[in-house]
Parts: structure tokens; C-alpha cells; sequence
């Protein structure tokens, strides 16, 4: 029997209407209570779906990869929704950054027959065995952005790949089609660093076939690293165009050298993300443009799934495919910004 | 009593650059024979101990062991002829065991570098047995008495089937009761056939245990008798030259002024610390020396560290100038004129990688600075001044400390106390590893401060020293006091026999 | 037998057991053959990197580089099998040989330049993680980064008999060959020696430059073999392998009685010193303790540790006076 989680469907037509996170939000919500996602039955083999909220007490955790503020605001979302539920034991645990660290975690929390997993791996690879045991022990395994390379129960993610072309069509825009562009990308082996290169190079293709990408080199996510790295890219060429971080503190450290060497009007800069110090960055008119998510409402999405499949009781064996669900996102640009509301900047 | 030559040094010379370190140097050791080897610091003792350990090689001269002429120069050569030496430093793995340490480096093994335990242990009471050596195999070198960690060096030494056995101040460190122990021990070993060469700058040694003595003044060799025929005094004129040892010989009695200027400036009323001393009574006179002496153990040291307030007490009182005080830490004796120069010099006492100058300042900085700021003419000025007064040598006041020698850096932590001009100057074995002609000098030095009315207590193992120096002398057994004597009232055997408690 | 190695480490086995006891009684997923599953698999390798640390320390000195060692090994690893397709039996040894060899560099730097071990082994540490990078398949291909190791003999590690995983015997058999090596070979006493008087042991002719290097060779041995353990578990490696994992070595090998002065201490503690810390870490996590309050219980633990060793060296050295005393 199948029991994929549907993929929020037409992400390209919504990408613009931001408050439509909001509806999804309210119809993952109530599915929590009803036990129906999407208007599928999620009939569980333990029992009939029940009619008020189940008293039993769960324990949830998330795996975060590092301190970052992307993971602080899906861990807020996730509290928030939890708190609600008022039968859920939710724990935040730190990667610290560690492969090994997280499979430790990973072990512990498995053993402790916690009723979900929220994770954001490391590694793609580093993680899959970890999952893989978590999917056999019947744990259902949630990941956030970063995938791992073996089948669980859902990943949430915005579209990196989508989210990329347009990220490349916009800033192809800004250069009028012409020019070298660098990249300033997270380390190998993560899943995002992959879709988030690959669609930039495809929409550069596609939309910008004059455009150059110069130089790709790896800031592991850290805006410090990321003004050393492009500082070093200056350098040696004075007449870069154009830059995507892959990730906005990335684009933020590029933003920060291009602001003392007094260039910045002449880089289109752009980020990934959406974080509040980006959006303030495009609003003075710096930063040129990001990938917003609101990340509040993935991490209350990540806990609507995983509330709904621990209420129902479905293990992770039940799952005959990996769900996928992508959330809504906006190419914020200084005429988009203004759009975004206070209460979904992180 | 002695037998057939073992070891031949024909001529032996060292030059390092321009400095002659030893000049034809000739010196025989027989099977049986203890042979004292004294100079001064400088003469080229440790020159020839090196040349005979295979440290060094001599640029002229040979040496024969056992009739064959050795190459010199290697370590291992010289060891496997069986020349082994005893380093006044603990050549010791503290933490292993004594069975451990008898074979360092060289345990049997079965092949495959397995240990061979059994044999190990098999030789090791043998060689203990034979050589009437009292060790428990199986104790930790670290929790053993000085004494007996030497003898785990001797019998390291004799494991490796040495005939010939170079001991450099084995005494050093060890107290009164020890040393009679370890002659026993050399005594033992001399009846066995061993030839030892025996470095000391203690002279009641060197009379009571050794068979001949070979004299080194500015790298030659100035005399070589046998002990019996000669007399300290003669001795002493060898390798310290005349006025020195005048000096110290006659100086001494001449001098002795008991209770001083008859002014109380310390006195202790019935000191006591759990554990350590209890019911200490005695007063220091302002212008005399007043030594405490006794056994290691007997718990001189934390008495004085006590009264200096570098350590707490329990019951008494300590009244300084007539007015009681409870020093709490050294910063309140030194606060009333009380300087302490500790034991352990490197360890204690001295930045042994900083200059002359900087030590001697150590303790006065607040006299050569000016709102925090050092005033280098006030500096130079104070340092010139200690160099010479001390006799410092090198006088060279931006000398490194670890380059002087023993004597010398005894005179430079002796200066560093001085410059607070303490009334009262605390000394814990002053003159340890010091040779006996800057022994002499130290001596010169306290009795100058003397005869400026400052009242010095000195703690001290050497009775020779105590005998030298003192105008009074307490002795302490097992942290209580023995008895007070007035120097001149008292033989050098009464003394120890005190000390002993017999 | 050896008074030198402080067997049997009784307080740290008492801690050992009554942290195990309290974490039993306070959490229910503790007390399982599953956690004991997590715990053995999750800290052989830092024990074996303590077993490997405990040589180094020994001799008076350290081994901060054994994290960069890992990641080197694992790389190599890494690409032998990824990018040139060698098969487990080549690509095994070969990861072990570079390891010891990246060891022995350490030792000739120390033995040889006289450099000091802190400065010789931080130098190499950051040498090491920067040949990691420049070696690294994922970083000249990323898109292979996210290709799996399948190769049975490579990831072999990650087995279990019964309850207990291969990493574990391989950790026994690492524990087993230095702990007979320390204690009943002449190289064992070598080490003993040349930790507690090194000049000592120059002066009755130990090989002490051979010691130091065949000793820092065995570290970085041993940081092959935690290597493998971890790329055995992720079935890939990456550049920031082991990265502060020295510090739980180090801390493993203190905890379980080695001295920093050198001279003193055995195998068998740091074995146990790592468990304990694991344990506490596991334990916190199924307590619900945060995060980020984690780190600090570790570093008390170290703490205490290393206080009690000093309450045990000053209550020696007042025995050894009263001896003195009660017997001139």
C-alpha cells in the first residue's frame, strides 16, 4: 500500500503568493488532529484514525548539522507546533558540525524508540546508514534540506533545484546577460550543494548562455570563510559580475568585501535562504536577491508530518517511496522584499 | 688493600677553543681503592669524569683499562669495560619499580624483545645479595629515601658488571644517618674488588672513606697521596690555596660571638604544627649565627618555612622586635625584614634562564622603580654593587644564572635576599653542591652581615658547616626540639650523637 | 606485575560503574542491549585513539594530529575505492600504511629536529587537514561526494556478533597488542624509562629517537584504524573527519590515569576513560539534558580527573616524608 506524502503540487504557479504557505499550513494542522494530509486517508494497521488528540506521550528530536540560523528557525517552528500538541517531547541535538557526532546521535535517539527524527545530515552518504537503521527499527525520518542518500519518510525542502535557475535567471538579468560569475558553495557531499549548483548552471544555460561561471569554491556555509574566499577571488579578478552564495551568510561574507572595496554597485550579488539580516541586505539595497522559505513554516510543516505519521502509528517500513515536500518560495528582490512579512522573516 | 691497577690515564688534556679544561692529567685506579678526586669548581674534575664516562674526548692522552689501550670517546665502549658513574642527579625512572630500574634499558629478554622476568629478577638478587645491598625489588623508585635510590644507581652500575664506579657528591642529598649507610655500602663493594672514584667536597668524607685523593687545580693535577699520610689542613692549602684555607680554618673560632649583641630580634614560644614540629622554643640574637641542625626528616625546613610565613602554624608564637606576629604568607615576612633563602635553589630560588641582574632585583623591585617604572641606572648601580660585595664571578651582571657555577649562584640568591636588607635572614642548607672554596666565601658572607648586627638562622645537615659557623647550635629529632648548646661549649661528636639521639 | 602501570584503576572503574548505575536507573532506554550496541560502536574509536594517544603521553609528549591523521587515512580511503576503484583488500592496508606513516613523520620532527611534540604534532595536525583537502575527490569531482563506499570488506566494521560490533574486537585486539607491548617487552620498559628520566635513559643506552618515532607511529596506526571504523559506518569519508577528536582522545587517556608528565599509566584506563565519556554522553542526551551544557560536563569530568591525580601524587609525597621520618 502506498502511503506517499503528496508534494505540495504547482510550486512554480504559487512561488509568488506567500500567504499561501499559510493555507498549507492550517490544512497540514488540522490534518494533524484529523489524521489526513492532503485528502489522502492515512489508514494506519494498528487502528481507525481517532477522533481527539491522543494523550499518549512521544518523544521527538532534531539532528541539527551545526548552530545556524536556518536550523534555529526550524526548531522554532518545531516547538511551536509541538507546544500546541501539548503530548510531544520535542529535544534539539547538535551535529556539531561532526558526521560521526550525528551517527552517534542518531544511535542513541533510535535506541531511546523516539517516534520521529528530524534531521539535517552532515553528510548525504555519512547519514544514509543511520537511516537506513532508523527505517528498520520503524522510526520515520524526516530531513530538512539536506537529503541523505537512503529512502526515509519525507524531505522538506524548497525547491533547490527550481529555486536556482531562477536565482540565475534574476541575477543574468541584473548583468544585462553578460559577464564572469562566481560561486561561493557549501563543502561536497551534501545533497542541497548539488541541486543549488547544478540548477544555477542549468538556468544560466537556459535564460544567460553569455555568462561565465569563473570560479566555484567552497566557504562550508560560514560568511567569515566566505569574505576570505572572495576577497582571494577579487584579486585575482577584478571584474567578477556577478557571485551566488549558496547560502546567504555566503553571500552576506561577499557582500561585506564588496562593500569595503567599494564595489558593491557594480556585483549582482545573490543568496539562498531568505534570512532576516539577507532581506534587510536587499532592502539598502546590497544583496541583490535570495530564495526566500519562510523556514518557520517548514519546520511547523516537518512537525505537521510527523505528528500526523507517529499519531497514526505508521512505521517507516509502510513507505514504498521517499515522500518529497517542497515548499512555497519567492525570488526576493529589492521589488519583491516588501512582500514578506514581518512574521515569516527568521 | 688494594690490588692490581684496573684503569690507567696517561696524560689526559681538553681544550675547548682557547680554554685549557685539563692539561695532562694522570690518574690510576686499583681494584679496591676509593679514590677521592677534589678541586674546585672549574678545575677540570667534571672534564676528566666525562673523559673517563666516554662523554668526551680528550685531545691528548690515552686510556688504558685492564692493559689495553680504549678508544675514547663512546659512551657504550666505556661501559661494556665496565666504568660506569653515579650522577649527583637521579638517573631514575621514578615511577618503575626497582627491579626495573637495576636493568634500565638493558632488561634480559627471551628473544623477540620479550621480557624475560624470571632472570631479570634471579640476577637482580643475586647482585643485591652479593653486594650486601639492602632494596625491596618491588618498590617504586619514587617512594624510596634518597639513601636508598642511590643504592638502586650503585646496583644499576654493578648490574652492568662495572669495576670501576665514578660517584659525583653522592652525598649531596642525603642526610647524616644516610650517608653512613651508603659508606657501608662503598665499603662493601671495595672488599668485592671495585675501584671508586669518589667526588665530594665535604672533607670529613674523604677521610673517613676514601684510600687516596687526587688533587685538580686549574685542570692539573696538583697532588696525589694516600689519605693516611696527610692531614685536612693540607689538603685543604692544596686545592683552595693558602689564604682561603687559613681563612676558613683559624676565622672560625675567633669569630664566635654567642647571643650576639645581646638584643633578642626573634623568638619563637612554643611553635607547634600538627603533624610536622610542636613545642619549638629559641630566640635569635641580633649579630650572631644561630644554626638548627638534625636529620632529614627532623623537620627543620617546614619550621623555618613556618616562621618565614611561607607556611601556616597551629599553637605558639612568633615575636618579632618584641612584637608578635602571624605571618601569613611570605609577602608579611618579608614586610618585616625577614629574607629566607630555601634549599632547592633551581627550584625555589632562582629564574635560572634570567641574568645575574634581573635575580638580584627579584626582591627589591619596588627600590628601583619609579611609579611602576624601572629605573636601569638604579638597577646597574645595584647590581654592580651585589657582584662586588659577593664576589660574584663572572662579575658579569647580564650573565645567564644557569651558566654560574654551584657557589655562585648560591651567592646570587644569597644577594637577591639581601637587597631588602632583612634583619633577619633565614638559610635552608645554604651551602648544598657548593665546592668547598666558594663554601668558604659563603661562610665570609654570613659573617660579614653578622658583624653587621643582623641575626641569621642557618639550617644546616653539614656538621662541619654547623661547627664553622655557628655561635649557637638547636638540634631537632622527629619535629621536636633536642636542645640548645653555645658552640664553643660543644665537640662536633656530641653534636651528632645528639642528632642520632643516642 | 608493573607497579609503573597503576593497575587495576579502581576509582575510575567505580565512577565507571556507578555513572552506568545512575544513568540505568534515571532512563529506561539506557539500560538496553540496543544502548550497549550504541555505546560499543559509538566509542571504539575513540578508544582506540586513546590506546594510540597513551604512547606519545607516555614519553612525556602528545599527539594532537591524530584527528587530521583520520581524515587523511579516510580520504585516501575514499578515493582509492571511489575514484580508482581499488578493491577493499588494497585499499585497507593502504589506509593503515599512510596513517602510520603520517605518525612516523611526527615522531622523525620530534626525535630528530628536537621539536617539541605540542608544536610538531599542531604543525602537522593542520599540514595533515590541508593534504586532506588537497587529496579529496569530492572536492575535484563534488558530484561523486554523494556516491556511497559498497565494498563488503571496507564497511565489514560496521558488523555486529550478536550485540557486539567488529569495531570492538578490533579495539580489543589494538588494546590487547599494546598493553603486552608496555608490559612485557624491553620496548615497553623503553617507554617507561625514557617518560620518567629521559636522560637516564639516554645515558644507559636506550635508542630513545627510535622509541619516540616507532611510538608516534603506532598513534598514527591507530588513527588508521579509528578511520576505518568511521568510514566503515558512513560509507564515506569527508574533510572534516575527526576534527577535535584529539581532545576526546587526550581527555580519555587522562581520565584513565596517564600522566601529562609522562612515565606513568597503562592502556586499560584510557580504554575505559573513553567509554565513560561516551556513556556520559549518551546518557545526557536519553536524560534530555540540552546540548549545549554537554560539552561543560565532559570538561568537569576531565577536571576531576585530573585533580584526583594530583590528590594522589601530594598524598604520596607526604607518606614518603612520614616514612622518612618514622625511619631515618
Amino acid at each position: 500500500m502506498s502511503k506517499k506524502i503528496p508534494a505540495h503540487e504547482g510550486t512554480t504557479g504559487t512561488r509568488r503568493q506567500i500567504l499561501g504557505g499559510f493555507s498549507l499550513m492550517a490544512l497540514a494542522a488540522g490534518a494533524a488532529a484529523t489524521g489526513a494530509v492532503g485528502g489522502v486517508a492515512l489508514t494506519a494497521s494498528s487502528g481507525p484514525a481517532m477522533a481527539a488528540p491522543s494523550t499518549k506521550r512521544r518523544k521527538m528530536v532534531f539532528i541539527q548539522h551545526q548552530p545556524h540560523t536556518v536550523s534555529t528557525a526550524w526548531s522554532e517552528g518545531l516547538a511551536e507546533v509541538f507546544k500546541v500538541q501539548g503530548n510531544i517531547d520535542y529535544q534539539l541535538l547538535d551535529g556539531q558540525n561532526k558526521a560521526d557526532v550525528q551517527i552517534s546521535l542518531m544511535d542513541t535517539v533510535i535506541n531511546d524508540k523516539v517516534a520521529a527524527i528530524f534531521l539535517q545530515p552532515a553528510d548525504s552518504v555519512a547519514l544514509a546508514p543511520s537511516v537506513k537503521k532508523a527505517a528498520r527499527a520503524g522510526i520515520p525520518v524526516i530531513t530538512l534540506n539536506i537529503d541523505a542518500t537512503a529512502p526515509h519518510a519525507a524531505h522538506i525542502e524548497m525547491s533547490h533545484y527550481l529555486g536556482a535557475i531562477e536565482i540565475a535567471k534574476a541575477m543574468g538579468d541584473k548583468m544585462g546577460g553578460q559577464g564572469k560569475v562566481v560561486i561561493i558553495n557549501a563543502p561536497p557531499g551534501q545533497t542541497v550543494r548539488d541541486a543549488r549548483t547544478n540548477g544555477f548552471m542549468e538556468g544560466l544555460k537556459r535564460h544567460h548562455p553569455g555568462i561565465k561561471v569563473i570560479a566555484d569554491q567552497v566557504a562550508d556555509w560560514d560568511r567569515k570563510k566566505a569574505q576570505d574566499v572572495f576577497s582571494t577571488l577579487l584579486a585575482a579578478n577584478p571584474d567578477i559580475g556577478g557571485v551566488y552564495g549558496v547560502n546567504d551568510s555566503m553571500a552576506l561574507g561577499a557582500v561585506d568585501v564588496a562593500k569595503t572595496k567599494g564595489i558593491i554597485d557594480k556585483v549582482v550579488i545573490f543568496g539562498n535562504d531568505g534570512e532576516k539580516d539577507a532581506l534587510e541586505s536587499i532592502e539598502r539595497g546590497e544583496l541583490a536577491g535570495t530564495q526566500f522559505t519562510d523556514v518557520f513554516q517548514q519546520g511547523r510543516f516537518a512537525a505537521a508530518v510527523a505528528t500526523v505519521l507517529a499519531t497514526g502509528g505508521v512505521p517507516a517500513t509502510a513507505f514504498a517511496e521517499q515522500g518529497y515536500l517542497l515548499m512555497p518560495y519567492v525570488i526576493a528582490t529589492k521589488e519583491t522584499v516588501a512582500s514578506i512579512q514581518p512574521s515569516q522573516r527568521w | 688493600m688494594t690490588g692490581a691497577p684496573l684503569l690507567r690515564a696517561r696524560g689526559l688534556g681538553k681544550t675547548f677553543g682557547t680554554l685549557v679544561a685539563l692539561a695532562d692529567a694522570s690518574v690510576e685506579i686499583r681494584a679496591g681503592e676509593v679514590r677521592s678526586l677534589v678541586g674546585a669548581n672549574g678545575a677540570g674534575k667534571s672534564t676528566l669524569i666525562k673523559i673517563l664516562t666516554g662523554a668526551i674526548r680528550p685531545t691528548t692522552g690515552e686510556v688504558e683499562i685492564g692493559g689495553e689501550i680504549v678508544e675514547t670517546g663512546r659512551p657504550a665502549e666505556m661501559l661494556a669495560r665496565g666504568v660506569a658513574c653515579i650522577y649527583q642527579h637521579s638517573n631514575l625512572a621514578p615511577a618503575m619499580s626497582v627491579l626495573d630500574n637495576i636493568f634500565l634499558g638493558r632488561q634480559p629478554t627471551r628473544g623477540l624483545g620479550l621480557l624475560d622476568r624470571p632472570r631479570q629478577r634471579r640476577e637482580a638478587e643475586a647482585l643485591i645479595a652479593r653486594y650486601e645491598i639492602d632494596l625491596d625489588l618491588d618498590a617504586t623508585v619514587a617512594d624510596l629515601p634518597t639513601v636508598k635510590q642511590k643504592e638502586v644507581e650503585i646496583a644499576k652500575a654493578l648490574s652492568l658488571d662495572a669495576k670501576i664506579l665514578l660517584m659525583d657528591e653522592p652525598t649531596a642529598w642525603l642526610a647524616h644517618e644516610e650517608v653512613a649507610n651508603l659508606f657501608r655500602t662503598i665499603r662493601t663493594l671495595k672488599r668485592n674488588g671495585v675501584g671508586i672514584v669518589y667526588i665530594s667536597h665535604i672533607l670529613d668524607e674523604i677521610f673517613e672513606v676514601c684510600d687516596t685523593v687526587t688533587v685538580l687545580r686549574d685542570g692539573r693535577v696538583v697532588a696525589d697521596w694516600n689519605i693516611a699520610d696527610i692531614t685536612r689542613q693540607q689538603l685543604l692549602q692544596k686545592f683552595i690555596g693558602e689564604r682561603l684555607a687559613a681563612d676558613a680554618g683559624a676565622h672560625a673560632r675567633r669569630s664566635r660571638s654567642a647571643r650576639g649583641t645581646g638584643t633578642v630580634k626573634l623568638a619563637v614560644n612554643h611553635l607547634g604544627r600538627k603533624g610536622l614540629f610542636e613545642g619549638i622554643d629559641f630566640e635569635v640574637y641580633a649579630g650572631e649565627i644561630f644554626c638548627i641542625t638534625g636529620l632529614i626528616g627532623s623537620k627543620r625546613t617546614e619550621l623555618v618555612r613556618s616562621i618565614f610565613g611561607a607556611d601556616r602554624f597551629d599553637s605558639g608564637t612568633i615575636v618579632i622586635d618584641g612584637t608578635e606576629v602571624r605571618p601569613r604568607n611570605p609577602a608579611d615576612g618579608i614586610g618585616r625584614g625577614v629574607g629566607f633563602v630555601p634549599e632547592d635553589r633551581h627550584r625555589d630560588g632562582l629564574m635560572l634562564k634570567m641574568s645575574v641582574e634581573q635575580n638580584l632585583i627579584m626582591s627589591a623591585l619596588g627600590d628601583v622603580t619609579d611609579w611602576g617604572l624601572m629605573r636601569r641606572s638604579r638597577i646597574a648601580d645595584m647590581s654592580r654593587a651585589a657582584i662586588a660585595d659577593l664576589n660574584i664571578l663572572p662579575p658579569e651582571p647580564h650573565k645567564e644564572v644557569a651558566k654560574l657555577s654551584g657557589g655562585n649562584q648560591q651567592k646570587v640568591l644569597i644577594g637577591k635576599w639581601l637587597q631588602i636588607h632583612p634583619d633577619i635572614l633565614l638559610l635552608d642548607e645554604p651551602t648544598v653542591g657548593v665546592d668547598v672554596g666558594a663554601k668558604a666565601e659563603i661562610y665570609t658572607i654570613l659573617r660579614k652581615l653578622k658583624a653587621e648586627g643582623r641575626a641569621i638562622l642557618v639550617v644546616s645537615s653539614d656538621m662541619e658547616e654547623v661547627m664553622t659557623i655557628a655561635d649557637r647550635i638547636m638540634v631537632m629529632r622527629s619535629g621536636r626540639m633536642v636542645g640548645i648548646w653555645d658552640a664553643d661549649a660543644v665537640t662536633q661528636q656530641e653534636i651528632v650523637a645528639y642528632v642520632g639521639g643516642e | 606485575m608493573i607497579r609503573t602501570a597503576r593497575l587495576p584503576n579502581r576509582e575510575l572503574i567505580i565512577v565507571f560503574v556507578v555513572t552506568i548505575a545512575v544513568f540505568c536507573w534515571l532512563s529506561g532506554s539506557f539500560r538496553t542491549t540496543g544502548n550497549l550496541e550504541n555505546v560499543l560502536i559509538g566509542f571504539s574509536h575513540t578508544a582506540i585513539l586513546a590506546v594510540g594517544q597513551s604512547l606519545p603521553l607516555l614519553l612525556g609528549g602528545i599527539d594532537l594530529s591524530v584527528g587530521s591523521i583520520m581524515a587523511l587515512a579516510g580520504m585516501a580511503a575514499f578515493d582509492a575505492y571511489i575514484v580508482l576503484g581499488l578493491p577493499g583488500w588494497i585499499v585497507l592496508p593502504g589506509a593503515l600504511v599512510l596513517a602510520t606513516l603520517a605518525g612516523a613523520v611526527n615522531g622523525v620532527l620530534i626525535a630528530k629536529l628536537k621539536l617539541q611534540p605540542f608544536i610538531a604534532t599542531l604543525a602537522t595536525m593542520a599540514a595533515y587537514r590541508g593534504l586532506t583537502y588537497a587529496i579529496s575527490g569530492r572536492q575535484i569531482w563534488p558530484e561523486i561526494a554523494t556516491r556511497p563506499i559498497t565494498d563488503p570488506l571496507i564497511v565489514a566494521f560496521d558488523d555486529y556478533v550478536g550485540h557486539v560490533p567488529y569495531a570492538f574486537f578490533l579495539l580489543l585486539i589494538v588494546f590487547a597488542v599494546v598493553q603486552l607491548l608496555l608490559g612485557v617487552t624491553k620496548f615497553g620498559r623503553d617507554l617507561y624509562t625514557i617518560g620518567g628520566n629521559v636522560e637516564a635513559a639516554r645515558l644507559c643506552g636506550i635508542n630513545v629517537d627510535r622509541a619516540v618515532i616507532i611510538s608516534y607511529s603506532i598513534s598514527g596506526l591507530c588513527a588508521g584504524f579509528a578511520a576505518l571504523v568511521l568510514v566503515s559506518r558512513m560509507t564515506t569519508s569527508t574533510e572534516s573527519l575527526g576534527i577535535g577528536i584529539e581532545m576526546s582522545a587526550i581527555a580519555a587517556a587522562i581520565i584513565g590515569g596517564v600522566s601529562l608528565q609522562g612515565g606513568i599509566g597503562n592502556v586499560f584506563g584510557p580504554v575505559i576513560g573513553a567509554f565513560l565519556l561516551g556513556v556520559v554522553l549518551i546518557g545526557l542526551n536519553l536524560v534530555g539534558i540540552p546540548t549545549y551544557a554537554q560539552p561543560v560536563l565532559t570538561g568537569l569530568i576531565l577536571l576531576g580527573a585530573v585533580w584526583y591525580d594530583r590528590l594522589l601524587v601530594q598524598r604520596r609525597a607526604r607518606a614518603i616524608l612520614a616514612k622518612q621520618a618514622a625511619n631515618p
